[in-house]
């Protein structure tokens, strides 16, 4: 017994090497240089000039509501799916499943250039729907990160509660909405947090489809680009707050059964 | 249980294998290392299939079996009986080279761009190539002796802090920016002005390149185009110098005009990109773009394989003169006399005729070598203006031109005046209507209905005799835009510019000039626009 702990500890070793050099680390160097000037004084202007310059904050304001949209669209589209893929009474339903998720296999440059080429025959010149067109792109790109948690989630869904609410009288909506909503809630959640924070610094599809407006990460790139690491930095401290919040918030909505 | 002993067996693998890798390296003291930084696809690979072969018409043949570097190893362990390694690795961006410099990546031999060779130099990072190198008289200085007079005294005109950039650096590939476009939808009127990226005509149909510098030097043309295209400017004595002037512009008044352009010129353009334009130009999803020349013949060469006729113009009132070239960083050298020699060795290995014949078929870029008297590489470029049935058609021409450079020894600058044939070639040169109106000849206005393209300032050695370097392509055929792509004509040469590396400040303008372009305003849904 005894042994086996100690074989487990070794075990545990690397991933904490790993955690510290790949996780800690970088993140105190992001730190460092968001709150550091360029001579290495403690500064808050690159924080100031974050929140006070309307074209930073713009580009924010921009990433935020690309990544609104790609999720808000994922899920309306997922959810349905998974549902039926999980619920269905047919055979194979894993085959089912994987229809949707093989897509994850393939490089998404190499989705998102053949997606841009049906665009294309639709549209003829894409370039003047850029907006449009970075959404369409977005979600196609995004969708199995949102309906594999969501599956998973209502596969786990005890039939016993469904049929339960039936029991005492609820309406099939009224089932939806009160039962099975609230309990695949975390898969919701994780779906949406695996889709939100990626739309918002994905720039490479934005490049794709042509569309030349800077969201935050090709916005950090330039900085980068330009050997301004302190602006970049901050960028990416500003986007670590975001997911800070964004774990608390679901954190508190998993946790949360009175919903 | 299972599924974490695989995991960790992996690691355990990864790490022995790496451990003996570098202990590998670090035994084998005898062998210099030679850490090179070159761009992605910048070199030839080798590898080349059995019908790729270059037969030059004087008889020689050019081959690419291995890639240059191990070619390098193994001619170097011949002719200076040393053995070397070349590191071979490669960066995107002169930005990705240099904040890996600043990271600690150590190179001896690195090949940046002009602007980036100018910030290295003056942060006194460059080591001067020797003395030794320089000696036009010992055979193994391909370099020096094979490189473009013309290039050789732009370099030379090019300093910062005093220091010559000529004594840093050994060019590699050199070209202009421009504008590749597709006649059948866009005027070569409309292409050969800067003013296109604005042009509705064309709206959303055009790209542009996602670079600063290169957007800056459209913008600034643009603004500054009644300017520098005024009688007065141009045949003012000091018009290259203060052209150049014009075009170096930082200050904060020229940056926020130039901002204004951009952000008009963002509303018109398909999009900037920066790699995808090429692509997109051949499968015709844009009419134009914006492209340094070497990637114009690269994309002109594969829209003649899908039998679309794409075409290079220079814009009349000025283009970017670009080059990449070779510097030694001292940080990586540490003052070690072998790197160094090996170093100078490479350099010249890169620009032997047949290795630079190999890179410009493999990069499809012009090589700032010319080829000194060895009229290997002239020969290389009239081989690449022949296509296929010109051939066969236009016998008559080749053999006029020929028989001058038969009489005239082994090199075409020998006396073909005497020759009543190369004397009529000559005449033609001499005839700008050939140059102009290339586009619309009538038969028999010249020879053959070839156009005369004169190189000599490239190719020759600043003499009379140059003029015997003159090329002879069929107009409004893909090798005529090849041509205009790989060689510029002396008068476009005229109005090329050197984009400085600008300090500090002005590098900080214009980024920030350019966040200003690309971002989204919030201003502008708060004021309802």
């Amino acid at each position: 017994m005894n042994n086996k702990n100690t074989l487990s500890t070794y075990y545990v070793l690397p991933y904490i090497i790993f955690s510290v050099l790949f996780i800690l680390l970088p993140l105190f160097v992001v730190l460092y240089y968001g709150f550091t000037d360029r001579t290495g004084h403690l500064s808050l202007a690159n924080f100031i000039h974050f929140f006070t310059n309307s074209r930073t904050i713009g580009t924010f304001f921009y990433s935020v509501v690309i990544a609104f949209l790609t999720t808000l669209f994922c899920l309306l589209l997922a959810y349905p799916i998974a549902y039926i893929l999980a619920k269905g009474v047919y055979r194979g339903r894993h085959s089912f499943l994987l229809v949707f998720v093989l897509p994850m296999w393939i490089n998404f440059t190499l989705r998102v250039t053949a997606l841009k080429e049906i665009l294309t025959y639709f549209e003829g010149n894409i370039a003047m729907h850029p907006f449009f067109n970075t959404i369409i792109c977005m979600v196609y790109d995004f969708l199995p990160f949102m309906i594999l948690p969501i599956f998973n989630s209502i596969v786990k869904l005890d039939d016993s509660l469904i049929e339960a609410g039936y029991d005492l009288g609820a309406t099939k909506f009224q089932t939806f909405v009160k039962v099975i909503i609230p309990l695949t809630i975390p898969g919701i959640v994780s779906g949406v947090t695996m889709v939100f924070l990626p739309a918002m610094t994905n720039y490479v599809v934005l490049d794709m489809v042509y569309n030349s407006t800077y969201i935050m990460g090709s916005l950090i790139g330039s900085y980068f680009s330009s050997y301004d690491w302190n602006n970049g930095s901050i960028i990416s401290a500003v986007l670590l707050i975001v997911i800070g919040l964004m774990t608390i918030i679901s954190n508190h909505l998993i946790n949360n059964k009175k919903w | 249980m299972r599924y974490l002993n695989k995991i960790n067996s992996c690691i355990l693998i990864s790490t022995i294998v790496g451990m003996s890798l570098m202990s590998g390296c670090a035994s084998s003291s005898d062998v210099t290392v030679l850490r090179v930084a070159n761009w992605e696809e910048y070199i030839d690979m080798g590898d080349w299939d059995e019908d790729e072969i270059i037969e030059l018409e004087d008889g020689s043949t050019v081959f690419g079996e291995d890639d240059l570097m191990s070619e390098f190893e193994d001619w170097y362990y011949e002719t200076h009986h040393k053995k070397i390694k070349v590191e071979y690795s490669c960066f995107g961006t002169n930005e990705e080279l240099y904040n890996q410099l600043t990271l600690g990546s150590v190179y001896d031999l690195v090949c940046p761009s002009e602007y980036m060779i100018m910030k290295l130099l003056h942060e006194d990072e460059l080591l001067p190539y020797d003395e030794s190198f320089f000696d036009k008289s010992k055979e193994e200085n391909y370099y020096i002796r094979g490189v473009s007079n013309y290039i050789d005294n732009v370099y030379n005109e090019l300093s910062i802090d005093g220091k010559v950039l000529h004594d840093h650096t050994a060019g590699y590939m050199w070209g202009t920016l421009g504008i590749v476009y597709n006649p059948e939808y866009v005027d070569e009127e409309d292409a050969s002005h800067w003013n296109i990226l604005l042009n509705d005509k064309y709206k959303r149909q055009i790209t542009v390149k996602d670079s600063v510098r290169d957007a800056y030097f459209a913008a600034l043309a643009i603004k500054n185009y009644d300017l520098i295209t005024s009688e007065e400017f141009i045949n003012a004595p000091d018009y290259h110098d203060r052209l150049t002037e014009v075009l170096n512009a930082t200050d904060q008044s020229t940056v926020d005009a130039a901002q204004e352009v951009l952000t008009r010129i963002k509303e018109n353009v398909y999009s900037f990109e920066t790699d995808a334009g090429k692509a997109d130009m051949v499968t015709g999803k844009v009419v134009a773009n914006q492209q340094w020349s070497g990637d114009g013949a690269y994309t002109i060469e594969q829209a003649m394989d899908d039998d679309l006729e794409l075409r290079y113009a220079t814009p009349e009132e000025c283009t970017n003169l670009w080059f990449d070239g070779w510097v030694m960083l001292k940080r990586g050298m540490q003052d070690d006399p072998e790197k160094k020699e090996a170093a100078q060795a490479f350099v010249n290995f890169l620009s032997r005729p047949d290795n630079v014949i190999r890179n410009m078929y493999y990069i499809g870029y012009t090589s700032v070598i010319s080829g000194g008297k060895d009229d290997m590489i002239y020969e290389y470029a009239k081989y690449q203006c022949e296509g296929e049935e010109e051939e066969v058609d236009n016998d008559d021409v080749y053999s006029e031109a020929d028989q001058g450079m038969e009489e005239g020894d082994e090199s075409p600058q020998g006396d073909d005046t005497d020759d009543e044939a190369g004397q009529t070639v000559l005449d033609s040169r001499y005839d700008l209507s050939v140059l102009q109106n290339s586009g619309q000849h009538s038969e028999g206005d010249r020879q053959g209905g070839l156009r005369a393209y004169p190189l000599g300032y490239f190719f020759g050695n600043g003499s009379e005799d140059d003029d015997a370097y003159t090329l002879y392509v069929e107009p409004g055929t893909g090798q005529e835009a090849l041509l205009e792509s790989r060689y510029p004509l002396i008068e476009i040469m005229d109005r090329a510019v050197v984009m400085d590396y600008f300090d500090e400040k002005g590098n900080e303008a214009i980024n920030r000039m350019w966040t200003n372009v690309r971002c989204f305003d919030l201003k502008n849904i708060l004021l309802g626009r």
